[in-house]
Order: structure tokens, then sequence, then C-alpha cells
């Protein structure tokens, strides 16, 4: 379950990095263009562009096992979500808009950080593949002692 | 498939590499990495800090999949990899271990935040991700940048440099003249030289594109990539340094959070303060620092493995005409000379005896009192840093010689050890340089004894 504060940190310019596995067990990593939270934190539906998802998406429909890194290129300040895809399917005309606001907002976060905008914006983004997740655990992911701790765990303390 | 050499600017990690793993029960992780290390065509490294998921994940199934960015084209090349071993010493983790230990110096976090291993994986596969940009738009793209110099281009370079080290007539006009030169012919704009202050200190002796306020600045051993340099006596190169200190503050912030106590400050960076890279590299000569070379730039990809090489020949030739022009007989100078090269074929032991104020060599009676007390002085810093030229001042303004303010004689009682040497141990010479110095002369290897007669 997505507590209510963290949906604003999870839908602003952060990196948003998904990883799948096979059915051996072979792990693919890859850049999903932006998440939305829904059913009040208890899913997530991520947006993997067409372009480069064909393994991930191979991947999710083999066994639908799913986690997505939030990190925010100024501090590190990261989260990881782990779940299941329940539903894949292509992302509509009307997501469209969000997709694009997305990559708009982590080209601002990476300009603090130096990366050109021109770079960031030449990101492949669209069309796009909406991955419904069932959210299972959420995770510190913040490089430091605590990384990998269940949010629960240190509660009271932002990731 | 693509060789992984041929990815030699993404290892920098200026655009952090991403991996993803997966643990027996079939969850898969992902997150960034903070280095990901060339080792060799078939191998990388990367770095454990905290024994973290993707650690756990990979002890219990090898598999891994990290995505690499170009700095400049932002393409990105997939390696599948297979968990191999972790080193937890020798070279390779010694130079993860020590990019850490920059950082963490910086970041009051030395002891605390540090490497716990190299993590070495072989490569399965390298691929290019396909599909991951679009066309570059012309009306926003620069133009490219321009192919570096060719090779003759370098060694023409590399000899004016070489020139101006091999010629210069003292120390300073050698470091003003390969740094002025280094910045003409291959555009290092900022660089100094630091050599070692007594202490745990190192101080800038010459710099270039700082102005004045570069010289004398101090770096403490073991801080910072001059520091860190000295102490390890290896290359360090870090490239996107805001990104690596940004990566070492999440890690202070989360030990903070976690209770880890108060962490010392954050140490400012020496130089430039918006420094984008950083590379340093020890000046040896033998076994012995006489300096560290430090180069800094703006811009995060300014050092790449040719300036490794590359400075690595230019501070090999400054170490050594450093060694060359060293300060002789002035104090201790800023950095020790040389211990006298020739093999020596016999050994002489020289006792000194505190109580009756004389030296024996070889249980032959040599020399007293004052005399022997500057002789005695003198192969003690022979012997401590490696000495040989020294000057009639320092003599004078040591107390323990015992000589008096006015009217001290030092060049007779010179002329007394001297020629008492000549007699009873020719091997060891006091021989005039220039007015007022004088050079040791061993032909011999010398032990020293210091007892009470009785």
């Amino acid at each position: 379950m997505i507590p209510a504060q963290l949906a604003g940190f999870l839908e602003s310019g952060v990196s948003v990095l998904v990883a799948t596995r096979d059915a051996r067990l072979s792990p693919d990593a890859l850049r999903a263009m932006g998440v939305r939270v829904e059913r009040g934190g208890a899913e997530l539906t991520v947006f993997l562009p067409a372009a480069t998802s064909r393994e991930a998406l191979a991947n999710l429909r083999d066994n639908g096992r799913i986690a997505v890194c939030f990190s925010r290129a100024a501090d590190h300040r990261s989260v990881q979500v782990k779940g299941r895809a329940v539903e894949v399917g292509e992302a509509g005309a009307d997501e469209r808009e969000r997709v694009e606001r997305y990559l708009d907002a982590l080209a601002d976060a990476w300009g603090v950080i130096g990366i050109p905008a021109r770079a960031t914006l030449r990101l492949a983004h669209w069309p796009c593949h909406a991955v419904r997740v069932r959210v299972e655990g959420v995770f510190v992911q913040t490089p430091g002692p605590d990384a990998g701790a269940p949010l629960v765990d240190v509660a009271g303390r932002a990731p | 498939m693509i060789r992984l050499e041929e990815l030699g600017p993404c290892f920098p990690g200026i655009v952090p590499a991403q991996i993803a793993t997966c643990g027996r029960d079939g969850e898969p992780n992902v997150t960034y990495l903070s280095q990901v290390q060339y080792v060799d065509p078939r191998r990388v490294a990367l770095s454990c800090q905290f024994f973290n998921k993707t650690r756990r994940n990979v002890e219990e199934n090898p598999l891994a999949s990290v995505l690499l960015y170009h700095p400049l084209t932002f393409e990105a090349y997939r390696l599948r990899l297979r968990f191999e071993h972790a080193e937890t010493e020798g070279p390779l983790f010694d130079t993860m271990a020590l990019r850490i230990q920059v950082i963490a110096s910086h970041t009051g976090m030395t002891g605390v935040f540090a490497l716990r291993s190299a993590d070495v994986y072989e490569v399965l596969s390298v691929e290019r991700v396909e599909g991951l940009l679009l066309p570059a738009d012309p009306a926003l793209e620069e133009a490219a940048p321009p192919l570096p110099a060719g090779p003759l281009t370098e060694i023409r370079g590399l000899q004016v440099v070489s020139d101006r080290i091999a010629r210069a007539p003292d120390l300073p006009a050698l470091l003003a003249g390969a740094l002025e030169a280094l910045d003409a012919l291959f555009g290092f704009s900022h660089a100094m030289v630091l050599v070692p202050a007594g202490g745990a200190e190192l101080v800038a002796i010459a710099s270039h594109g700082y102005g004045e306020a570069a010289l004398g600045a101090r770096a403490r051993i073991g801080a910072g990539i001059i520091g860190c340099v000295a102490q390890r006596r290896r290359m360090l190169r870090v490239a996107g340094v805001g990104a690596e200190l940004r990566y070492g503050r999440a890690v202070r912030e989360r030990l903070e959070a976690a209770g880890g106590g108060t962490l010392p400050p954050e140490v400012p960076l020496p130089g430039l303060p918006d420094a984008q890279a950083q590379l340093a590299l020890p000046l040896l000569v033998r076994d012995r620092l006489v300096g560290v070379l430090a180069f800094e730039s703006r811009d995060p990809l300014c050092f790449d493995d040719w300036d490794e090489a590359f400075l690595g020949i230019v501070g090999n030739q400054i170490a050594m005409g450093m060694d060359r022009l060293r300060p002789a007989g002035e104090g201790t100078g800023p950095f020790p000379a040389p211990r006298l090269a020739p093999a020596p074929e016999r050994r002489r032991v020289f006792c000194y005896y505190r109580n009756d104020d004389c030296v024996f060599v070889d249980g032959e009676y040599l020399i007293r009192n004052v005399p022997g007390r500057i002789l005695w002085k003198l192969l003690g810093q022979h012997r401590r840093e490696g000495r040989t030229e020294f000057t009639n001042r320092e003599l004078r303004l040591d107390p323990a010689l015992g000589l008096p303010a006015v009217k001290d004689n030092l060049e007779s009682r010179l002329i007394l050890l001297r020629r008492r040497l000549q007699e009873k141990c020719p091997e060891v010479r006091l021989v005039p340089v220039r007015r007022g110095r004088f050079a040791l002369e061993l032909d011999c290897a010398v032990s020293l004894l210091e007892k009470e007669c009785g």
C-alpha cells in the first residue's frame, strides 16, 4: 500500500526504473515513463515505452513479477515498489499528455544535475504500454545503511 | 557483440548505471549503481558499500542485467552479467575503495562509508538498447566535439613538456614551466603540485589557473582526492564530482537518520569550488612520495584513460626532475632527498658515547665535543631523512650542538672533523659544494649506535 504522502513523490519528475524477470529468473531493467497511483495506493499504472519494453512485456505476461524504483536525481531519495502486473495493455491516447508532462518534469529534474533537456527529451516515450500493478510492498531505496528496508520499518523518517 | 572496451566513456558513471537482479523466490529488484569498473575484456566489478538486496539476490541467483549510459550520446548498453566472486583486498579493491574514500572524506564519513567488497561479474553479453532515443533534432544538437588530437601532436606536445622539465634550472621553474606547457598544449587549465609538508599535510608549492591563492593551500593526507592519492600512492580520477558528492550526501543523511551519531562536517573541496572532474597522481621516486600532481576541470568528461596514461608519463618526469632539483641545505626542505645510491662495499659502525660526548668508529676513538656532535647530527639526518647536503647556517642555529653565539669557529671545527675522517674513516667525507654548504659523501654502509660508556 502506497501512503498518500508518497503518491505525489512517485508521480513527480523522478526516475522510474522497472525490473522484470523471465521464467529462468534472468532479470531485465528498463526505464518507465512515469506512473499513476490508483485505488488509494493499492495499485500503480506504470507506462513502459513500446520501443524498449518488448522483453519486459514478455516477462510480465509470463509471471507478472515487477519491481519499480523511484529516485530523485538531486538527492537520491529513492523508494522501490514490488508487486504483480494484473493487466497489460496499450496506453490510451488520453494518457499521452500524462507521459509527456512526466518527461518534461524529468527533464527539469535532470537539468538541476547538469543533464541538458535536449538529451532527456530524446528518450523514446510514446507510444507506451500501460501496466497495472498490484502493490505488494514498498521499500526504502535511498543509498545508505537502511536501503532495502520496508517503508513501515523506517516510519517517521522520510525515505 | 560490442566489446566491453568500446564502452570506456560509460564507466565513470556520469549518467548513473542501473542494475536489475532477481532473488531465488522470483522477486526482481532494480536500483542505481554507484560504480561500474572495467576489469578485463570479460569482466566488470560493481561496488558494494552496504550488504543490500542486490548483493543478497546475486548470491542466490547470479544473473544480473546492467544498463550503462554513454555520457555524451545518452545511448544505453545492456550488460548481461553473472556474479563470480567478491574481492575484499588487492589492486581492484584498492582502486574502487579509493574512489569511495575520496567521497567519504569530503562528506565527513571517513571510516563510516567505505567499500565492503568489489563484486566481480562475468559479462555474458553486451548490446546496445535499441529504440531508447528518438532521432536527434539538428536544431537542438550542438556540433560534434572535435576529434582528439592525433598521436603525432601528442608526442610533440609531450616532447615540449619534457624539454621544459629537463632544462629547468630550479624547482619553481620546473613546476611552473611544466604546468604552463600542459595548459597551453593540452588544455589542462587547472593544476597544482603539492609536496609533503611534514606531519599529515601536503602543501601546494606550484599552481596554474588558480591565481596566487592556491599557493600554500594545504591538504590533509587521507582526505579528499589529493590526500587519498598521497596516502594510497595511486592515481585517481573522479568524473562527475557533483554526482559522487550527491551520492555521498544521500548516504550521510541516511546514516544520520538511522542514528549513526554525529558525523564530522563536510570538508570543502580544494581548488575549484565547482569542479566536476578531478585527476590526481602521486609523484614517486622509487617508493618515495615527493608530491602529488592534481588537475581539475569544470567539464565532467575532461579526463579519460588517455589522460591517465599521458599524465602518468608527465608525472614521472616531474618526479624525477623534482628529485634532481631537490632543495638542499636549507632546513629539511619541503621533501626529503634520496638516500645515496652507490652499493656500499663495507660497513662502518659509529658509536656516540653520550656521557663522554665522543664518537668512536669501529671501536676506535674518532672525535669529541662540538665536531663530534656535528658528525652525529649529519649521520643521523642522513639516515632518517636521506639528506646529503647541509648548510653551515643550520648548524649554527641548532642549539643541541652547543656552538657559542659569537666566534663559534665553526669553519675550523669542520676542518678538524674533515681531517679526522680522512685519517680514520676515509669512506665518509664532508665536501664543500659552495660557500656555506657542504655535502656528506658515503662510500660505505653506516651503522649508528648510541651508548653510555662504562
